[in-house]
């Protein structure tokens, strides 16, 4: 009976949640290509990490795929599939070069991991092959998408409130506009280098 | 000596340092092909990092897995299914997916020290209002090379290279053929012999020297690597052979640059009348064909490099696995080289119509260089000896003379101070009394004023992209002379030193 009624319980929560619910839709311009867009972090507010591990694979030269966004407190794991040796760092987090990293070089076929704590663009590079670049853009919440590549996008399942939100694409200024999420809500960027 | 003389002299000296130092290529096409900086197989361009070395070894080639890493896909001529109907068929092999083209263009700016005006004096005895020659500019800009090169790999680790001067100071069809040839890589996997250990190389090319000069960053070469052994007016040593020589032949090499022992071994048409492709001077060769005689001559050379990281996965692979990413190993390469030839001389006799002596002669030296992350420090010793044929008393033939000698070398350390940044400290030293006697005799524009003919050269360079580059360096000459003492002791001795800069690009 006592496991019954916690049952009902979390079933009336979870359709409260659902009902209370959003989404933001809208259309990122002026710059050609997949961007990214995500929700800031109300204040004071924090979101457990993720367990899931993603993982970025050097292979061709080419760091694959060439932007993952995660959420902050990921650990993303970095793959080298290239049988010429290979580097991974990163001169700065969200332009903050005091988090700047240099994970080493590591054999064919091994992984190297790296938790993100701190929210922003990391733009990865390679010193050997100096062409190579990949982005991990890490979101401080759960809510961020990738566009396709016309622009356009929608982020799901956003909790009904006032939130800041934020546009990035490779190579442009970031742009952030405040949406107020009540249901379906629309947010449109454009960006300019 | 008159002033006309020594200014065609400078003016030959300026032509001379710009054709040997012409052959500076670093390779665009495979940049396009790879979609990889140069700075993957080069510090410097076009001085070869690590795995730029194995790059070359391998045939141009990834050294593993290279297809996976071509952007260009290569055009099959012919299925590999083809291999089974061999030799029913014409063994299949690739072209590279776009021409594997690259350009480069070079210019000098050259400024030569005051002491330039002892040649401008007016030789005694000129009539008034005489025309005289013009003078030696103080400051000079230049037009240098442009230049096309080929090079990349047909499949089967059958790997090509060409290089042609187009341009050569501004003077089209100046220019002459570098390095042509084809490089049938690893052919030791057909007796079953370890991975490259048996690579043949047939056109041609520079000898595999320790420390390339074609392929140098330096701006002006290596004094002993363009020393050719003219004996004294006593001698009849009259040989034009000189190292940094492009060669026609065969090599047979072996092992890697970047790691263990490295062998080659080369038999190559003998010219010692000059250039590799010049008809010769002192020799008349059949049209179209350069070589002096049947002889061939040989080259030989054997190394072996340590590398020293301690981590022995480290230590074996094309790049030591440094804490902040791949780098170059830190190693010591120590190495020997011997050339042998036969110096072709031929005179008039009164007993016959014309006699040819070919001299035989050799040089030998030995090499070493060590890396520690961005400071290469190297240096090579030659040894040169040309055995002197002088006329027997009857004018019928010949009876050994002495011989002709000389020595020297180079020692150059070269220090990345950052990426785009190099800094270059470089001693060369020749000495040869021939050349002193001789000089002495002619009153060069650089003639020494001893046997020992030696400078310091630093020099720095900046990589303003990854493929072009603003060079400069500033030679200290040693001490030189117009006049000499009833003793033959130099009389007002004085430096001409030069300062010259360079801009090259390469697309």
């Amino acid at each position: 009976m006592k496991s019954t009624l916690m049952m009902v319980m979390a079933v009336v929560a979870m359709m409260s949640l659902t009902a209370s619910a959003g989404t933001i839709s809208g259309k990122v311009s002026g710059v050609a290509g997949e961007s990214v867009v995500y929700v800031e972090a109300p204040a004071g507010k924090t979101f457990p990490a993720p367990t899931q591990q993603p993982v970025i694979d050097q292979k061709g030269l080419m760091f694959q795929p060439h932007i993952v966004v995660v959420q902050q407190g990921t650990t993303v794991q970095f793959l080298n599939s290239d049988k010429v040796a290979h580097n991974v760092f990163w001169i700065s987090v969200g332009g903050n070069k005091k988090l700047g990293h240099n994970l080493g070089t590591w054999p064919q076929g091994e992984k190297r991991p790296f938790k993100f704590d701190n929210p922003g663009a990391v733009p990865l590079l390679c010193n050997v092959h100096p062409e190579m670049s990949g982005y991990v853009v890490v979101s401080p919440t759960p809510y961020f998408t990738q566009t396709d590549k016309s622009g356009e996008y929608k982020i799901e399942n956003i909790p009904d409130g006032s939130y800041t939100v934020t546009a990035w694409h490779e190579g442009a200024k970031n742009q952030s506009k405040p949406v107020t999420v009540a249901g379906d809500s629309k947010a449109d960027f454009t960006l300019s280098k | 000596m008159d002033t006309r003389h020594r200014v065609t002299l400078l003016f030959v000296f300026v032509l001379t340092f710009m054709v040997l130092t012409g052959g500076s290529y670093a390779i665009p096409a495979f940049s396009r092909q790879y979609g990889t900086s140069c700075s993957t197989c080069h510090v410097d361009f076009p001085k070869l990092n690590d795995f730029g070395k194995a790059f070359k070894d391998a045939g141009f080639k990834f050294p593993k897995d290279d297809e996976t890493f071509i952007k260009v896909p290569p055009v099959m001529l012919g299925a590999p299914a083809q291999k089974e109907l061999w030799p029913h068929t014409i063994f299949p092999g690739t072209i590279p997916g776009m021409p594997q083209i690259g350009l480069r263009f070079n210019q000098f700016f050259q400024y030569t020290s005051g002491n330039a005006n002892n040649y401008y004096q007016v030789p005694l005895g000129t009539s008034p209002g005489a025309a005289l020659s013009p003078t030696i500019p103080r400051t000079d800009f230049e037009a240098g090379f442009f230049s096309i090169f080929m090079a990349g790999n047909f499949g089967s680790d059958i790997a090509f290279w060409v290089d042609d001067d187009l341009s050569v100071s501004g003077l089209n069809a100046n220019g002459a053929l570098g390095d042509g040839y084809l490089r049938f890589v690893n052919l030791g996997r057909f007796f079953k012999l370890p991975t490259d250990a048996f690579t043949v190389r047939v056109g041609q090319f520079e000898l595999d020297l320790p420390f390339t000069q074609a392929r140098s960053i330096n701006i002006s070469p290596y004094d002993i690597y363009t020393e050719a052994n003219i004996g004294s007016s006593s001698q009849n040593v009259n040989n034009q052979f000189s190292m940094q020589d492009a060669a026609q032949g065969i090599e047979f090499s072996g092992g890697h640059q970047y790691g263990g022992y490295h062998y080659s071994l080369a038999i190559v048409n003998q010219n010692t009348s000059g250039g590799a492709t010049s008809p010769a001077t002192n020799v008349s060769s059949p049209a179209g064909f350069f070589s002096d005689s049947n002889y061939k001559d040989i080259y030989a050379r054997v190394s072996y490099r340590f590398n020293l990281e301690k981590d022995p996965a480290s230590r074996h692979d094309i790049q030591a696995a440094g804490a902040t990413g791949p780098r170059d190993h830190t190693y010591l390469s120590l190495g020997s080289f011997y050339y042998e030839g036969r110096s072709v001389q031929r005179f008039s006799s009164e007993t016959a119509s014309v006699l040819t002596a070919r001299e035989p002669f050799y040089r030998v030296g030995g090499d070493f260089s060590f890396n520690y992350r961005a400071f290469n420090l190297f240096g090579l010793y030659m040894y040169g000896h040309d055995q002197d044929q002088v006329l027997n008393p009857t004018l019928s033939g010949f009876v050994p003379g002495s011989a002709a000698k000389f020595n020297g070398g180079f020692l150059e350390a070269d220090y990345l101070a950052l990426p785009w940044l190099m800094a270059i400290m470089r001693y060369d030293r020749v000495q040869s009394s021939g050349d002193f006697l001789n000089e002495a005799g002619s009153s060069n524009y650089y003639s020494p004023v001893g046997s020992t003919r030696d400078r310091v050269t630093p020099g720095v360079q900046f990589l303003i992209h990854a493929n072009i580059k603003a060079s400069f360096e500033y030679q200290f000459r040693p001490q030189q002379a117009l006049t000499y003492d009833q003793n033959g002791k130099p009389l007002n001795p004085f430096r001409t030193n030069t300062a010259t800069g360079a801009l090259e690009f390469v697309y």
